[in-house]
Order: structure tokens, then C-alpha cells, then sequence
């Protein structure tokens, strides 16, 4: 066996939602039996991009905002690959908002973690855009706006607070990318213990649809409107929000595990007579 | 019938109007039948940042000899519009032709040099008229234009069919047209072959006509391109387009995505499984991309990006060419990071540069950068079919699976002699590891400790240190022994070339460099300016941003004279001749 690095210990603050993230998500992945070499987690820049270093899977630090390029470039270049997009509220929905809007437009077959704290942890409290600000203003809500994008195929949020739910909903998402449904998005609702210690407050406000017999994942309409409304009394939806079936943007792009660009021979050779017929058409 | 005509063996034209008349079109047309006789062309388009309208140029230059530039006067004006007459005819030769179109109006004889000769005929209200259509004007002039040039009617004929050929309607009515154009030629004194002048004709070659970023782009190709994600910017569109309907044919994907930073990230996301990536932008986009430049040095991920330059700054003029991008290409990003800048001067090299480009980010893993500017990207020019049997493959230090299994320990980012280190991508078996833009240590997790920090930023910089050799080497002409140095990239190289034969006609032989790696400065550069007593330092740029390049890589300042050009529009041979002949009459 060859030696690897080893696993990093989180350097998250005692108390952090983020631990309960990262033991949902090897959990999960140990429930569905995926090979650590097939499995690439990147991550964002703030305190949830540190995840990355501490399974033992392939890992990529990205830039601020650009963790969906880059995870929809691998994912592309290789769908073989269970890429995992991670990273926080203010890398996902500040500098990088362009990004996830266009995710849910191209649904590209990848899952996106984002842990919401509704903070900058990693330098120190400021606000992020779903941060819940005192005296006016609304958080954002990126599941709302997910749902307002056609292409959307899984919508999800999850809390810290209960593990096997956000189990089950880390086993869903994943099991959308892997089947090239395309994008999985689960927010968790992760609180930072020293800038934004939400635990009491989501704790009360959450509400877990996946209890209410009345709530159809299918029904956009009906999801819509539900969270809508829940967001008018104060409340935060949260379980399996809204699940469609999809084709992954790899797939679209007629790239399937065979046939993908990172297993294709490119010696010149093989190719020459294709080659030869492009310069054909540039005769004069 | 006049007297016999000229002989013509370097045919300079110009066809210019409103954009959407179609002159382009007409270049085209021509240019075809040109080829056939062979001939070596070189086309340039001039025209606004818009889609339709604003006053549009297409120049074409035919002759015996291969040309990198367009020349210094014109023979023929086809002008669609007096604007076109006012804006383009101080460049008509003593005793040039314009076919004007005189539609709207007279001919500004004003604009023109005395011995001018003008074809006037209102082609626009002929072509409405008896064709019902405006467009039909452009097959109209092509048929007269043939005559003047003294071609063979049914080489015109071929060409148009050649070129609506799938549309029995559209060559039966552009033939109409044509037609029409021949029978003015006869009113003007110009039966067929009997034009105003007699151009020269060779033995028909096989050869391509091709613009820089296609050659570029086909160059990415062949050597094994599979990814490019891009988004809209003149003048780099093109590279996109071309790619578009071909890479997947091979297996590829083309993204048009949504910012420059989508772009670049994309690319890298791809690049870092081990598939051949690559995007392409202009300057602004070059800016926004600035910080996932850095990134890839840091991180140690390969990737080839393309700048094809345009005048700036910031939005500056989208449609024309410059050379103001280099000190950012060279300098810009955040900390130290090893890159490669190449700067291509013709299709050859576009195409050549491509390929290096592709094997030696691979072998390095690190960006390289091609300096194109929009004359390089856009302009077309006839030359030999690409040498395909040449393409070599280098993967570099990639791992597979077995070879991960027989190693003791894997670390992504392990010291190495040569700064290179192993890499196994994601989806290797057994070769887990973190790739980031932080500073790490070997095994990719962050690190700030002093030591590994100096051996990290040392071990980057020792990729490039030790891989001198593989860059490539500048081009070389003129007198090699001659005192007197001309040194110029990318656009610049035609013009150099041109004007350095034209130097040396008058007794001032020089000799000419033309550097093809602009960053790291090779020592060939440095020392073709030590070696001469004054090198003339050619740049589209303001404020000498390949003076100061060289002249930070140890080139003695004081030996460096300076043409620079930033007008938008590219130096031409009559233009350099004079001003070196000018510093030399000075000296």
C-alpha cells in the first residue's frame, strides 16, 4: 500500500456545525460503498473549505467563489469521478452567486454542500448575504432561488443539529450526482458557535418537510409556495425540498464514463486521417 | 483599347463600405481565385465594434512572394460609399484605380492623388433595380474588379459558382450580376485580359489560408486538446468558434460559460484530471482572469491560455490591435509563480506555438500563455499544410495506477531536481492527494513554516529554470553581421521582415530578431541586443512594455531605440523603413 497523506484534524471551533457536515458526509459515503480514489472533494475558501483535508479522498482547494467552475470542469473532463463541491454562505451566495445560478441552469452532475452560518467566520463576524441582519433586510434564501431556475433538478437543506436527517440527505444528494441526474444542492444549516451561534434560534425556526405528509418533492408549485410562506412566518424549510428527474450536463454533452475526454487516447497517430480532413478545409 | 498594361507581381487592395455591404464578400471571391493562380495572400479586416454598419475595410495583398503585412499603398480601392473614399483613398498608389459606387453621389476626387483612375458606377441602384437586391452589388463590382486586374472572365465565373454552389437561385443571380460587372468593363476600355494591369501568376501550390487563432486552435487540437471553456470577447471569439462543432468530433467539449472567471476555473476543474485544457480571452477578460493565473502557478495545475491582445486599456478599442498586455502577461497576478508568455507572429507559429504550448504545460505543470494580438489572431495568410507527422505527445511525470502502487509514499507536490513533481490525478487509484493554492507542504496540506516555504516558492521557480531548452527560439533574419538590430513580436515580425529587404536595398542592412518566448527573456534576447550597437525596439504599445522586459532581464537599455505604435492600427513597411532610416541618419 502505498503511503498517503494523512487525514488533517478539522480546525473548526468546538461546537462548530461543520463537524456534524463532515460526519454526515463520510457517513454517507461509507453507506454507499464509494472507492476514496473515485470520490474529489473541493472546497471553497472560509472555514468549511478545510473539509477537503480531512477524509482522505482526492482534494482541491479552490478559489474564493469558483469551487462550482472548478468541480464542473472534473466533472465534465471526468464523470467517473463523484465530485463534491463544498463550501460556505459567503464564498456560495457573495463572490460566487454567479456560479450557482448558472449550476442550477446547467445542472452539471455534481453535489454542492454549502455550509450556511450566515456568517464570515474565518475573518471574524462580518455579514454574509444570509445572514439574518437586525433592523431590516431579508437572508437570502438559495433554495428559493434555486427553485426559480428552470434547469433545477434537487433542491435539499439539512441542520447540524440532526445528524441522521442530514445523513439521508447527504445520501440523496450524492446518489443524484452519481446516477448523472445532475446537481444536488444541499444547504446545511450550520451554525458558528463563536460569530453566529444560531443553534437556539434554527433549532426553533427549522421546519423538516420530509415529516409533513402534505409536502411533494415533485410539485415546484407547491414547493414554491410552501417555503414561500414558511419564510413569511419566520420559519426555515428544511428535508428534501424539491427533487425532479434530470439529465446531468455531462451527459447532455453526449460524455459518459467510456467515452470520457479524460480516457481517450490522443497519440497523433490514431488520429491522423481526422486530422488531415480538418486541414482539407482550410485549402485555398 | 489603352496601351498594354502594367506588370503587377504584389497586388495591394482595399474594399470598403458600410458593414453588411459585403466587402469582405468580394475579398473573399478574389482571394480564391488568386490562390488558384497561385499566389501567397495575406487579408486584414478593419471594421467597428457593432454588428451591422459603421464604416467596414477588408484588404487583401496578392503576390509571388509570401508577406506577413499589408503594404503601404493600394492599387485598387473598391469603395461602396464615399466615406469609403474619404477614409481610405490618401493610401491609392499614384496611378491606382477606384471602383466607386456612385449611387449616392460623385466620387470626393479630393481624397484622391491626381493620377488616380476612377470607375464610377452606381452598382447599388443597378443591383436593386435589375436584380431587386442591394447585395447583388458585390458580385456587380467583382466582375469589373476581375477586369481591371486583368483576369480571365471564366475564373471569376468558377469562383462564384464555387461559392454559391449549393443554391442553383443564388449563383444564377449573382452570375446576373457578374455579368452586369464585365459589361461595364467594356464601356471603361477593359475587355477581358486586358486589364490595367498584367498580375504575375505562378504554379498553383497546395496550401492553406488561415487566420492565427484557427491555427491555433487546430494546433490544440492535434496535440491532444479536449477541453476549452471560453466566453465571448473580440478578438479572441474565434478560437471558440472554430472549436465548437470540431472538438467534439474528437471526443472534446467547448463551454461557453458565464464570466471569464467561470472560464478559467473551468478549465482548471478539467485540467486537473489530466485532459489537455484551454481558454482564450482579450484584456479585459485577461484581467478578471488574473487571479486564477496566479492560481495555476501556485497550485502547480497545467493549462494553456490564449490573450489575443487588443488595444486598451480597460475596454479600449475591442476591433484593433496592440501590443499592451505584455507587462500584465509577464508580471501580472499576485506572488511569485513560474510562467511561460509565447508569442506567435504568423499562422506557422500559431499553429507551431500551440502544440509546444499544450506539451509543455504538461511537462511543467504550469500555465503557458499565448501572446497573440488581434493582427496575429485575425488576419489570414496563405502557407504550406501544418506538418501533422511532426506532433509529438509529452505527458510529462503523470502516474497511472501501477506505477502509484510501486512507489513507497506518494506526495503531489514533492521536491524534485527538476521542481517537477509525480502527479497522479483525481480518479488514480491509490494516489489520494490535495491540490491547493495555499502554500503546502509535499503532501499538499497548508503550510506556513518558514523552511518549506523558501523550498516551495524555489522548487516552483526551478521548473522554468530547468526547462530553458525546451522554449522556443526566436526567428532570425537579415545580416546577421550588420551593426544594427530590429526586434519586434508578434505583428510586428511581418513588417520587420519587409522592411529590413527594403533597408538593405538602400545600403542599410540590418538584422532582425524575432522572439517567440517573451517571458522568461531568453538569453538569445538579451544578448542580440548586447551584440549590436543599436537595436530598434518595435512595439504597439505606449509606453515600451517590451523595452522594459528586456531591459529588466539585463538588455542594455541605452543600446535600444524606440518605434512604438499606438493607434490602433499596425506599423506598416514604408512606415519602419523611413523611421529606421531616419535613426540611422541620426546617428
Amino acid at each position: 500500500m502505498t503511503k498517503i497523506y494523512i487525514p488533517s484534524e478539522p480546525i473548526w471551533c468546538a461546537g462548530c456545525g461543520h463537524f456534524g457536515v463532515e460526519a454526515a458526509l463520510r457517513q454517507a459515503l461509507v453507506n454507499l460503498d464509494v472507492d476514496a480514489h473515485k470520490v474529489a472533494i473541493l472546497a471553497g475558501i472560509g472555514c468549511s473549505g478545510t473539509i477537503q483535508n480531512n477524509i482522505g479522498t482526492y482534494g482541491y482547494h479552490a478559489l474564493h467563489g469558483r469551487v462550482l467552475s472548478a468541480a464542473t470542469g472534473m466533472a465534465i473532463a471526468n464523470p467517473d469521478l463523484l465530485v463534491i463541491a463544498a463550501g460556505g454562505d459567503g464564498d456560495g451566495y457573495a463572490i460566487g452567486m454567479g456560479h450557482l445560478v448558472h449550476s442550477f441552469k446547467r445542472n452539471p452532475g455534481l453535489v454542492y454542500i454549502v455550509m450556511n452560518n450566515g456568517t464570515y467566520g474565518l475573518t471574524k463576524g462580518q455579514n454574509s448575504p444570509a445572514t439574518d441582519p437586525e433592523g431590516g433586510g431579508q437572508p437570502l434564501d438559495a433554495a428559493l432561488l434555486g427553485l426559480a431556475v428552470p434547469g433545477t433538478t434537487f433542491i435539499a437543506r439539512g441542520f447540524s443539529g440532526w445528524p441522521d436527517h442530514l445523513e439521508k440527505l447527504m445520501v440523496l444528494a450524492l446518489t443524484h450526482a452519481r446516477e448523472k441526474r445532475g446537481f444536488a444542492f444541499l444547504e446545511v444549516m450550520s451554525p458558528c458557535v463563536t460569530y453566529n451561534d444560531t443553534y437556539p434560534a434554527w433549532s426553533a425556526a427549522l421546519c423538516n418537510l420530509d415529516d409533513d405528509d402534505d409536502h411533494n418533492p415533485s410539485d415546484r408549485m407547491g414547493v414554491v409556495s410552501r417555503c414561500t410562506g414558511l419564510r413569511a412566518e419566520g420559519r426555515i424549510p428544511a428535508g428534501l425540498l424539491y427533487s425532479a428527474p434530470g439529465r446531468a450536463l455531462e451527459t447532455t454533452l453526449k460524455v459518459s464514463a467510456a467515452n470520457a475526454p479524460v480516457h481517450l487516447d490522443i497519440e497523433p497517430a490514431r488520429l491522423i486521417a481526422e486530422y488531415r480532413q480538418l486541414l482539407e478545409q482550410m485549402m485555398v | 483599347m489603352r496601351a498594354a498594361s502594367a506588370k503587377l507581381s504584389d497586388l495591394n487592395i482595399l474594399v470598403a463600405g458600410q458593414g453588411g455591404d459585403g466587402s469582405l464578400t468580394v475579398i473573399t471571391l478574389l482571394g480564391r481565385l488568386l490562390a488558384h493562380r497561385g499566389l501567397h495572400l495575406f487579408t486584414s479586416r478593419n471594421v467597428a465594434s457593432r454588428i451591422k454598419g459603421g464604416h467596414a475595410a477588408a484588404m487583401l495583398r496578392a503576390g509571388i512572394e509570401r508577406r506577413g503585412c499589408l503594404g503601404d499603398q493600394l492599387d485598387v480601392l473598391v469603395a461602396f460609399d464615399a466615406q469609403a473614399v474619404e477614409i481610405a483613398g490618401h493610401q491609392l498608389c499614384a496611378q491606382g484605380v477606384v471602383i466607386f459606387d456612385g449611387s449616392s453621389g460623385p466620387v470626393p476626387r479630393q481624397h484622391l492623388p491626381e493620377g488616380a483612375q476612377v470607375l464610377e458606377v452606381p452598382f447599388g441602384r443597378f443591383a436593386v433595380r435589375d436584380l431587386r437586391r442591394d447585395l447583388f452589388k458585390n458580385s456587380f463590382s467583382f466582375g469589373l474588379l476581375t477586369r481591371v486586374l486583368g483576369l480571365p472572365d471564366k475564373e471569376a465565373v468558377a469562383c462564384l459558382e464555387e461559392r454559391f454552389g449549393k443554391n442553383r437561385k443564388m449563383v444564377d443571380a449573382n452570375l446576373l450580376a457578374l455579368n452586369m460587372g464585365f459589361k461595364f468593363a467594356e464601356e471603361f476600355d477593359c475587355p477581358e485580359r486586358h486589364g490595367f494591369w498584367q498580375l504575375d501568376r505562378a504554379k498553383r501550390q497546395e496550401r492553406i489560408l488561415v487566420s492565427g487563432n484557427e491555427a491555433m486552435a487546430f494546433g490544440f487540437l492535434v496535440s491532444g486538446g479536449l477541453f476549452f471553456a471560453g466566453y465571448p470577447i473580440t478578438p479572441a471569439t474565434d478560437i471558440m468558434d472554430w472549436l465548437a462543432p470540431r472538438l467534439p468530433q474528437f471526443g472534446g467539449v467547448v463551454l461557453q460559460v458565464e464570466d471569464e472567471l467561470a472560464a478559467i476555473n473551468m478549465a482548471i476543474g478539467a485540467a486537473m484530471t489530466g485532459v489537455r485544457a484551454m481558454t482564450a480571452s482579450s484584456g479585459p477578460g485577461m484581467a478578471l482572469m488574473q487571479e486564477g493565473i496566479s492560481h495555476l502557478g501556485s497550485a502547480e495545475i497545467p493549462l494553456v491560455i490564449v490573450d489575443c491582445q487588443r488595444a486598451g486599456p480597460s475596454t479600449g478599442m475591442p476591433t484593433k490591435p496592440e501590443q499592451g498586455d505584455i507587462a500584465m502577461l509577464a508580471h501580472g497576478g499576485t506572488g511569485d509563480y513560474p510562467r511561460i508568455v509565447l508569442a506567435p507572429g504568423n499562422p506557422d507559429d500559431c499553429f507551431e506555438l500551440a502544440v509546444t504550448a499544450n506539451n509543455l504545460s504538461q511537462r511543467l505543470q504550469c500555465l503557458v500563455i499565448l501572446a497573440l494580438d488581434q493582427s496575429v489572431a485575425q488576419d489570414l495568410a496563405t502557407t504550406e499544410p501544418f506538418d501533422l507527422d511532426g506532433i509529438k505527445i509529452d505527458k510529462g511525470k503523470r502516474l497511472n495506477a501501477g506505477e502509484v502502487a510501486a512507489l513507497e509514499e506518494y506526495r503531489r507536490y514533492l521536491f524534485t531536481e527538476d521542481g517537477v513533481s509525480p502527479w497522479a490525478p483525481p480518479g488514480t487509484p491509490g494516489g489520494m492527494n490535495l491540490i491547493t493554492g495555499n502554500e503546502r507542504n509535499e503532501f499538499g496540506q497548508v503550510s506556513t513554516a518558514p523552511g518549506n516555504r523558501k523550498k516551495m516558492v524555489d522548487k516552483r521557480a526551478r521548473k522554468i529554470g530547468k526547462a530553458l531548452d525546451l522554449l522556443p527560439p526566436a526567428r532570425r533574419w537579415g545580416d546577421a553581421k550588420s551593426k544594427v538590430g530590429l526586434l519586434g513580436v508578434g505583428m510586428a515580425a511581418g513588417v520587420m521582415a519587409e522592411a529590413a529587404r527594403r533597408l538593405a536595398g538602400r545600403g542599410c542592412a540590418v538584422a532582425c530578431l524575432q522572439p517567440r518566448t517573451l517571458w522568461p527573456v531568453l538569453d538569445e534576447t538579451v544578448d542580440f541586443v548586447r551584440e549590436h550597437d543599436r537595436v530598434y525596439v518595435i512595439e504597439h504599445n505606449a509606453e515600451g512594455q517590451l523595452a522594459r522586459l528586456l531591459a529588466g532581464a539585463g538588455a542594455p537599455f541605452e543600446k535600444m531605440r524606440h518605434l512604438r505604435r499606438y493607434d490602433g492600427t499596425p506599423f506598416r513597411p514604408s512606415g519602419l523603413y523611413r523611421a529606421v532610416l531616419d535613426g540611422e541618419g541620426a546617428q
